[in-house]
C-alpha cells in the first residue's frame, strides 16, 4: 500500500516531466528541483499561514503556483533561446539550474531538514485489511488518481490537450498549421512545473524536506519516465507505479540491491525497447 | 606563436613551477592536471565520436577504486596497482559500452547514466569491500613520492604520456574513422567502417583513460568515496570540456586550468556560492559561447558543423 502511493507522488512528477519531454523536447534534469522548491514552499507557507485547518489546504494550493511561476520564468529566460540547439547542450543547460537551484533553495532555507505537519484530520491511520495505515497516505491515493483522470480529460477531451498531443507527434506541422508552438511550450512548461511542484507539495508532509531529495528524486522520476516511455502519459502511470511498488517491496525482499534492481530495470528496458514500454521510436 | 612554440612553453613552465610555487600551488596543479586528463579522455568520445556519455564518472571510481583496493586491502605497491587501474575501468567500458553504443544520443546518455548510478549503489553499499560512505582512507603514495613536489612531477608524466597517447590515437587512421563516425554514420557504414566496433573501441579507450585519471586522483586524494561514482561527478569532465572547447583536443585541458583557477579562487572567498557560479557559468557558455573559452581564441582545426536538429 505504501508502495502504491510512493508511486503516485512519482507519477505526478514523471508525467510532467514526460510532458515537458513529448512536446519541447527536453529531458528536464531540473525537475527534480522543482519537485524540491514545490515542498520548500510548502514548509513556509504552512509556516506562515495562520494555524486553521484551511491552512494546509491553500498551501497545498499556493505552493504548486509558485514553482509554475518559476518554471514560466526558466522556460521563457532560457530555454526559449536553445531550442534549435544540440539536444545534449540543452540537458546540460538543465544540469546547470539543478546546482543554481539547489543552492538558491541553500541560501534561502539553510542546511537543516525541515518537516510538514500533516493536517489533523488526517494525522492518524485508518485500518485496511486489519493492517493500520497512516490517513495521509490515504489521501495521496485519492489525490494523485484525480489528478490522473483530470489530466487524460485535459488531453483527451480539451482542444488544448489535443494540440499538446499533435505538438509530441509533429511540431513542425503544427506550426504550419498556424498554431502559436512558443507559447505552448512555454504552457507545457509551467503546467509541467506545476505537476512537480505539486507532487513536492504533497509529498511535503510524508517525507523529510531536504537537501539532496531533488536527486533522488530525478532518478527515480527519469527511470520511470524511460522505463514507461519518454511523452508517454499511460506509460508514466504504469511505470510510477511499477517502480513504486519495486521499491517497496525491493526494499522489505533485498534492502541493499534495491536501487540496483531499479537501474538493472532501467537498463533492461533501454536495451531491449530504447524507446521504453509506451513510448514511441525515436524519429 | 606557433603551437608548437606554445607547447615548449607550457611545458618549460610546468617543469620549473615547483621551483617557485609554494606546495599548495603544486597540488592545485597537480588536481588540474589530473581532471584535464578526465576531460580529455571524456572528449575523446564527445568531442571526436560524438557521443556524450552522462555516466562516465562510473569508470573513474573504478580506476580510482582499483588502485586504493589494490594497496589498502592487498598491499600492492603504487606502481604495480596503478596500471591495474585503466584495466578495470575499461573492463568496466567494455561491458557497459556494448550496451551503451548500440543506443544513439539522448538515449545514449541515460543510459551511460543509469550504469554509473549502478557502479555508485554497488560501491555505496558493499560495505565489507569498499567502505560503503566512509570510503578508504589512508591512500598515501610510498614516501619516495609523498611530497607535493613528488607527486606533481609523478603525475605530470603520467598525465603527459597519457595525453601524447590520446592525441596519437586521434591523429591516427581509427581517430579519423571515428569522425567520419560522428560526421555521418550511415556514410561511414557504406564506406565499410563498423560503426559500433569504431564507437565501442573509442569507449573503451575514453573509461581506460578515465581509469588512470581515477587512480591517480586517489593517491593524490589519500583517500576515496562512493561520491567518485556519483552522477554530479560525470558532469565534471562534460562542464570542463565544454568550458575549454570540445572542439579542439587541447581545450579540455585548458579548461580544467580555468576551472580549477575559477573553483580555487570562489570556494576560497564563498565555499557555498560554488555550486551556484558553476551552475551559472554552465547556463552562460551554453546560451552565449558554444564553443567554449578556446572557441573565442580560434581552435578551428576541428571544427565541426553544428549538430543536426533533434
Amino acid at each position: 500500500m505504501s508502495g502504491l502511493s510512493v508511486g503516485m507522488l512519482l507519477f505526478l512528477v514523471s508525467v510532467g516531466m514526460s510532458l515537458i519531454f513529448g512536446v519541447t523536447r527536453i529531458v528536464n534534469l531540473a525537475h527534480g528541483a522543482f519537485y524540491m522548491v514545490g515542498a520548500y514552499l510548502m514548509v513556509t507557507l504552512v509556516e506562515f499561514l495562520p494555524d486553521r485547518p484551511w491552512a494546509f489546504w491553500l498551501a497545498l494550493l499556493l505552493a504548486p503556483v509558485g514553482v509554475a511561476v518559476l518554471g514560466g520564468v526558466i522556460e521563457v529566460g532560457l530555454l526559449r533561446l536553445i531550442y534549435r540547439r544540440d539536444p545534449l547542450m540543452q540537458l546540460i543547460l538543465t544540469f546547470g539550474l539543478i546546482l543554481v537551484i539547489g543552492t538558491l533553495v541553500l541560501l534561502v532555507w539553510g542546511p537543516d531538514n525541515k518537516s510538514v505537519p500533516r493536517p489533523e484530520a488526517l494525522a492518524g491511520s485508518v485500518k485496511i485489511f486489519g493492517q493500520p495505515f497512516p490517513s495521509y497516505y490515504v489521501l495521496v491515493l485519492v489525490l494523485a488518481p484525480l489528478v490522473a483522470v483530470a489530466l487524460w480529460l485535459l488531453f483527451y477531451r480539451t482542444r488544448w490537450g489535443m494540440l499538446v498531443r499533435a505538438a509530441t507527434v509533429d511540431r513542425e506541422m503544427l506550426g504550419a498549421l498556424g498554431v502559436n508552438v512558443a507559447a505552448l511550450y512555454t504552457q507545457v512548461f509551467v503546467f509541467g512545473s506545476w505537476l512537480a511542484g505539486f507532487g513536492g507539495a504533497l509529498a511535503a508532509p510524508t517525507v523529510a524536506v531536504a537537501l539532496g531529495m531533488d536527486g533522488d528524486v530525478l532518478t527515480t522520476a527519469f527511470v520511470v519516465v524511460v522505463i514507461g516511455g519518454l511523452g508517454s502519459f499511460a506509460g508514466s502511470f504504469i511505470g510510477a507505479l511499477l517502480v513504486g511498488l519495486l521499491q517497496s517491496f525491493g526494499i522489505l525482499i533485498f534492502p541493499a540491491v534495491s536501487i540496483v534492481l531499479l537501474f538493472a530495470l532501467m537498463a533492461v528496458v533501454l536495451i531491449v525497447r530504447p524507446w521504453g514500454l509506451f513510448g514511441r521510436p525515436e524519429a | 606563436m606557433s603551437p608548437r612554440s606554445w607547447l615548449a612553453f607550457v611545458v618549460v613552465a610546468l617543469a620549473v613551477a615547483p621551483l617557485v610555487l609554494p606546495s599548495f600551488f603544486l597540488q592545485l596543479l597537480t588536481e588540474i592536471a589530473i581532471v584535464g586528463l578526465f576531460a580529455t579522455a571524456f572528449n575523446l568520445l564527445m568531442g571526436f565520436g560524438g557521443m556524450v556519455s552522462f555516466g562516465h564518472a562510473a569508470y573513474f571510481a573504478l580506476g580510482a577504486y582499483t588502485a586504493a583496493l589494490l594497496v589498502k586491502r592487498v598491499g600492492v605497491p603504487l606502481l604495480a596497482a596503478l596500471p591495474a587501474a585503466p584495466l578495470v575501468a575499461a573492463a568496466g567500458a567494455l561491458l557497459f559500452g556494448f550496451f551503451i553504443v548500440r543506443l544513439s544520443h539522448t538515449y545514449f546518455a541515460m543510459l551511460s547514466l543509469a550504469f554509473a548510478q549502478i557502479v555508485f549503489t554497488v560501491i555505496f553499499k558493499w560495505k565489507a569491500l569498499t567502505g560503503g560512505d566512509d570510503g578508504l582512507l589512508d591512500v598515501w603514495p610510498p614516501s619516495l613520492l609523498k611530497s607535493p613536489a613528488a607527486y606533481y612531477y609523478f603525475t605530470l608524466i603520467i598525465v603527459g604520456l597519457c595525453i601524447l597517447a590520446l592525441h596519437a590515437i586521434v591523429d591516427s587512421p581509427f581517430g579519423y574513422a571515428l569522425k567520419a563516425v560522428r560526421e555521418n554514420p550511415r556514410r561511414a557504414r557504406y564506406i565499410g567502417i563498423d560503426v559500433r566496433r569504431h564507437q565501442l573501441a573509442a569507449f573503451v579507450i575514453s573509461g581506460a583513460f578515465s581509469g588512470v585519471a581515477g587512480g591517480l586522483f586517489a593517491f593524490y586524494n589519500g583517500s576515496v568515496f562512493p561520491d567518485f561514482a556519483y552522477f554530479t561527478k560525470s558532469f565534471e569532465p562534460l562542464v570542463v570540456a565544454l568550458l575549454g572547447g570540445v572542439q579542439s583536443f587541447f581545450g579540455p585541458l585548458a579548461g580544467a586550468f580555468g576551472f580549477k583557477i575559477l573553483e580555487w579562487m570562489i570556494s576560497r572567498q564563498w565555499p557555498v556560492y560554488w555550486p551556484l557560479f558553476l551552475g551559472a557559468i554552465v547556463v552562460v557558455v551554453i546560451v552565449v559561447l558554444p564553443s567554449g573559452f578556446v572557441g573565442l581564441v580560434g581552435g578551428r582545426r576541428w571544427r565541426r558543423r553544428p549538430a543536426a536538429k533533434a
